[in-house]
Order: C-alpha cells, then structure tokens, then sequence
C-alpha cells in the first residue's frame, strides 16, 4: 500500500502549506474567499499533475545539468495552458486570481516535488504525488480561505452565512489578516503533532 | 565541446514542443477570450441603457456608443471612463441620455482594496450616479453631490473624476452627432 502513502501525505503529515511552508505567497494571497482559494489550488493541482507525469516520463533523457530549465519549460507550458483555458472558460474567476495564474510557474511547490519526487519516482507514483500535494495545497487554501471569509464579510461561497447584524471583521480580508489565520493554523498544526 | 551542443539541443527540443503545443491550444482559446470580452462589453452597455436595443461605435477620445431604439431614435449614449484609483485602475461604464444626464452607471473592472475601495462594486453605491449631471459630478467631501463610500474616498473620487473628465470630453462630439441625425 505504498502507493496509497504518497497519496495521502500531501494531506496532513506533508501539507505544502502547514508543514513544509512552501507557496506562501500565492496561500497568503488568493485566500480572501473561498471561491478564489478552490480556483487556484484546482489550476496548482492541475499544473503540478501534468508537469510531475510530463517530468516523470522524460526524466531519463534530460542531462542533469539542463534539469531545472528544461523542468521550467515544462512547468510554464502547462501553466500557460492553464491560464488561457480559465481565461477563455472561466473569465469570473480569472479575473479575481489575476496575476497569480501565471506566478504559478515560481510556486516553489511544483519545482520542489518535480525535482525531489517526480526526477526520482515513476510515472504513477508521480501522478499521484502531484495529485495529493496539489490538493493538499487546495485543502489548505480552503481552510484559510473560509475562516478568512466567514470573519471577514459574514460569507462562505459568496452566501451570507451570519446574521446581518454581525459586524464584518474587515481585516480578516485584508492582508494582515491572512497571516494572522495562518500562524494560528500553522502553531495549531505543531501544537497536534508534539502530543 | 560536443557535449554543450548536446545540452543546448535539449533544450531546444523541449521548448519547441512546447511552444507548438500552446500555440495550438491559443488558436483555439484566443477567439473565446475575445467573444467574452465582447459579450461583457455589450451587457454593460444594455444595462447602462436599457431602453436602448442597438449600439453604433464612433470611435474618438474616448470612443462611445450612440444607443438606438426600435424607432431610429438617439436614446442615450454609452462610454467607458477609467481612471487609475487607490490601487488599481478603475474602469467604469456610463449611461447618459442625449441631455448629459447619468442614465446608469457599472463598475466593470476595479481591483481595489477588499471591504473598502471595492464596495462600489455594490448597487447602492452606483445607484446614486442616476439622474445626476456633470456639474453633479463632485465628491461629498469636496462639496458635491456623491456620497463617498467609508474608508474610499480615493476610490470615489476616481470615479467621480473620470466620468466627470469623459463628460467634459464628449460635450462637443455628442451635440454634433445629434444635429447630424435631425
């Protein structure tokens, strides 16, 4: 069942974002609501699935010198891909990510599995790295994304959720607040781990 | 020696792979990117001026659009002002019928800060831009006619400039346009 493991890591004992600190900047950006936080782990996910089986594939014919480059290569183009496609189907939510689709490229998460998982590992086992970081990554975006938009605009999805007469805590959307949720998250996460 | 032009041609390979799949993926996106765009653009313009149900373009500085009805009639016209706010550049679509009085307005594109500057994105705020006339144009606090949004009034004033500056522009081109059709 080892296979099952590389899956589930991604979850809790590796999650990108709580435990190994990688992609900050997109986590502490994207997550003011719920829907901007699906999105872009959903376009991450997307990204780091087709460049760890792209990667995986190809491993053997790429010089070790050229390795990052040509893994540049193959990230951004699948990146791109992402890009245009939201873009042309997906204009609502395109628009509200903005320039954090393309910044995918420098998401140290992706870079970081193609070259510690996917240059090591085969094909599916690459697949399915990718596809539990990726949504690790998009459980961590969620998670900080509905705190953040609960307290911040009384919302989740977009639909009120408390009543009227709650005053919205406003910096919760706000940039200081997103470091404030995930510290608490991130000393939380420590805090289950030491017991 | 040898060994560098093997990395280079590598490299060369991957990226024309590479770059000949997302032109294929273009070919097929880039016309769907632009028909959106068009569509928004043309949903805006009906809801800044519903009772018009054709648009004709005349293109200038800015470019509007001179709204017609089912009779042939001038309704209104319709333009985008845009002026740079608190944090982003804020892209409005403005109404007026053919006296210069503001129809409707809607914020098409603004990113500004959330819970703040972006609150005119909401109905109530646009709301109040109806019925009022350049010389309305003019924020609260500086002794006009709009109620500036709280903790925006950068935002409010941006808006509030730049239909006022896109107003002052088409004074002229409007009253010309409307002797041509009588």
């Amino acid at each position: 069942m080892a296979w099952l493991k590389e899956f589930t890591k991604g979850f809790i004992k590796e999650n990108p974002v709580f435990v190994m600190a990688l992609g900050l900047c997109p986590t502490l950006a994207v997550s003011s609501s719920v829907i901007n936080a699906i999105g872009m782990g959903l376009a991450a996910t997307f990204v780091l699935v087709f460049s760890n089986m792209f990667i995986s594939l190809i491993k053997n014919l790429i010089p070790s010198k050229i390795r990052i480059p040509a893994y540049i290569v193959v990230i951004a183009s699948f990146v791109t891909i992402v890009d245009m496609v939201m873009h042309a189907y997906l204009p609502a939510i395109h628009k509200s990510l903005g320039l954090f689709i393309p910044l995918i490229v420098v998401n140290c998460i992706i870079l970081g599995r193609a070259e510690a998982f996917a240059s090591k590992n085969n094909v599916f086992l690459s697949i399915l790295d990718g596809l539990g970081m990726g949504l690790g990554f998009t459980l961590a975006l969620v998670v900080i994304g509905s705190i953040r938009e609960i307290l911040g605009a009384g919302q989740f999805l977009g639909m009120n959720v408390l009543p009227a007469t709650y005053k919205p805590m406003l910096v919760a959307i706000l940039a200081p607040g997103a470091f404030i949720v995930m510290g608490l998250l991130m000393s939380l996460m420590n805090l289950t781990k030491k017991k | 020696m040898k060994y560098y032009l093997k990395l280079g041609f590598v490299l060369l390979i991957i990226t024309v792979i590479a770059s000949g799949i997302l032109a294929y993926i273009n070919t097929i996106t880039q016309p769907i990117i632009e028909r959106n765009q068009q569509i928004a653009q043309e949903n805006a313009r009906k809801e800044v001026l519903p009772a018009a149900i054709s648009f004709e373009e005349v293109t200038g500085d800015p470019t509007y659009f001179i709204g017609i009805d089912s009779d042939d009639n001038i309704v209104g016209y319709t333009f985008v002002a845009s002026l740079y706010g608190y944090s982003s550049n804020v892209e409005t679509m403005v109404g007026i019928n053919p006296e210069m009085v503001i129809e409707k307005i809607k914020i098409i594109s603004q990113s500004e800060t959330p819970g703040l500057g972006a609150n005119c994105e909401k109905p109530e705020f646009q709301a109040q831009f109806s019925g009022k006339q350049k010389s309305d144009m003019k924020v609260n606090k500086d002794g006009g006619a709009i109620v500036s949004l709280t903790g925006a009034t950068i935002t409010t004033r941006t808006i509030t400039n730049s239909i006022k500056t896109a107003l002052n522009k088409l004074d002229i081109p409007i009253e010309n346009t409307a002797e041509e059709v009588e």
